[in-house]
């Protein structure tokens, strides 16, 4: 089972055979927050599965049959068939394969996990306004704001990508007064974190 | 003061509904031959088409119509809302015993921010006080929760492929809003309507490529249901041209007509237009337009 440490595939790369029987594929990308919504339910099901890793800055021109969008994640089995789109394709493995259902049972408690998400979804997709709270920067920015400057530190900046509007919202945030004032320092943040994560008493400190 | 209730069951009547009108010395709905309104109206036959219609709307400084009876489930609705349209066409195609609560929008009762946080419809309510709101959420809870016909495939790949078609339908509510807005205040809306032919060329395409007259297959389905709403009112909203080359959606929207659920829904055409017209106007009786109840 290739797994997610393979090299990606890019233009003029030859488009990867068909899926073996008794293994699902998933197309991916190791930094992309949405493939490894389906990563972690291929795992935490024991689903045997293989990974191609795409190079998202140089798509693969064959990429574009098995999702008309080009984005990762999609799911391909050994019937050809395709699902794309992050959520429809952890629905589908929970359907498909045995073992521990992650979507409860019932139907009430269903639908609120749905709704649950829905309202996540919104914050990822920001789709109406410049900012949260309408066209001018508001208390929800703030709020919301300190877990999207962490982005950048821990390496996950790539996948905005998916989210144009949400990365035009990091950018108009960075030209915020306040937040450029407040805005943490790359290098001191992952420094911090290394130490933090040893457990190091002094983490807090690193950088003074 | 008294609530205003339709009720509708596939069977027809059941028990006595409740009610007195507001300020009317009518007498109580759906009791055959004992309603003071249209004549006729309350025989079985017409209380199908009662509980989409019927209710005025509940506005600031309304009562809050009490929890749910039980073997009922409650739609906080508005006559004319695509999405909340959705929801009631599932409600109507699995036979399902439901009233309809139509909610103002313009005026909205404070009580009702306690079914949704943003004030918005549908949101569904039971009588164990659960609450379900997102049109799509509220229709497939429904086909989950009720027994009967099972409108979402069994096949999770074929489930899978009906919510990707879903997400190519996306742009849709969006784009005909915008057509309907630029329309009635006077402004060009060419480029618009081109984006939604592209739209809808992408849906006649994959018609096409099935062969099948559903989006589901030969029978209808959820998808179906789900993108309905928005074809129902191309008419009203002035932009029906915008299938004339999408040969097979046309027969996709012929076929649907012929489903009982869609037409018991049908909304007629100069009611709509009566209530488009006082909605542009900022008129907050829009809403109650062309009910006598």
């Amino acid at each position: 089972m290739s797994g997610g440490s393979a090299r990606s595939l890019e233009k003029g790369s030859a488009p990867p055979g068909p899926v073996l029987d008794g293994v699902i594929r998933v197309y991916s990308m190791r930094f992309c927050p949405f493939a490894e919504r389906t990563r972690l339910v291929l795992k935490a099901k024991g689903i045997p599965h293989e990974v191609i890793n795409i190079n998202l800055k140089n798509k693969p021109e064959w990429f574009f049959k098995k999702n008309p969008f080009g984005l990762v994640p999609v799911l391909e089995n050994s019937q050809g068939h395709l699902v794309y789109e992050s959520a429809i394709t952890c629905e589908y493995l929970d359907e498909v394969y045995p073992g521990k259902k992650l979507l409860p049972e019932d139907p009430y408690e269903k639908a609120c996990q749905k709704m649950t998400f829905e309202l996540f979804s919104k914050v990822l997709t920001n789709k109406k306004t410049t900012f949260f709270g309408g066209n001018s920067l508001s208390m929800i920015d703030y709020l919301i704001w300190p877990w999207f400057e962490r982005l950048e530190g821990l390496e996950l900046t790539e996948c905005v990508d998916h989210t144009p509007k949400l990365k035009l919202w990091m950018a108009a945030m960075r030209k915020d007064p306040t937040v450029s004032a407040l805005l943490l320092d790359v290098k001191t943040y992952r420094g911090f974190l290394d130490l933090y994560l040893q457990d190091n008493l002094q983490a807090c400190d690193y950088g003074l | 003061m008294l609530r205003d209730v339709s009720l509708v069951t596939s069977s027809g009547w059941v028990g006595p509904a409740s009610v007195a009108f507001e300020g009317g010395a009518r007498g109580s709905i759906g009791v055959p031959g004992t309603c003071g309104c249209r004549v006729g109206r309350c025989e079985l036959s017409n209380l199908e088409t009662m509980a989409n219609e019927a209710s005025k709307t509940l506005g600031k400084g309304s009562v809050y119509p009490g929890p749910v009876p039980e073997g009922l489930i409650r739609i906080y609705s508005m006559r004319f809302c695509p999405y909340a349209h959705r929801t009631r066409l599932i409600l109507r195609a699995k036979g399902i015993r439901h009233e309809v609560i139509n909610i103002n929008l313009r005026n909205k009762p404070e009580w009702y921010y306690t079914k949704h946080p943003f004030g918005q419809i549908p949101v569904l309510e039971n009588s164990k006080c659960q609450l379900i709101y997102e049109s799509v959420i509220a229709c497939e809870y429904l086909d989950d929760a009720y027994p009967g016909k099972k409108l979402c495939p069994y096949d999770p790949y074929e489930r899978a492929r009906q919510k990707m078609l879903l997400d190519l339908f996306y742009k849709v509510p969006h784009l005909t809003k915008e057509c309907l807005v630029a329309m009635r205040c006077g402004r060009e809306c060419t480029d618009l309507k081109l984006v939604l032919r592209q739209e809808f060329g992408k849906l006649d395409e994959i018609l096409g490529y099935q062969n099948t007259i559903f989006f589901g297959g030969d029978c209808i389905s959820m998808i179906d249901y789900l993108f309905w709403p928005w074809f129902e009112r191309l008419d009203v909203y002035g932009i029906a041209d915008c299938v004339t080359h999408t040969p097979a959606l046309r027969l996709w929207i012929e076929a649907m007509k012929q489903d009982p659920a869609v037409c018991a829904l049908l909304i007629d055409k100069n009611i709509f237009l009566g209530f488009l017209n006082l909605y542009f106007q900022n008129d907050p009786g829009a809403f109650d337009y062309g009910l006598s109840c």
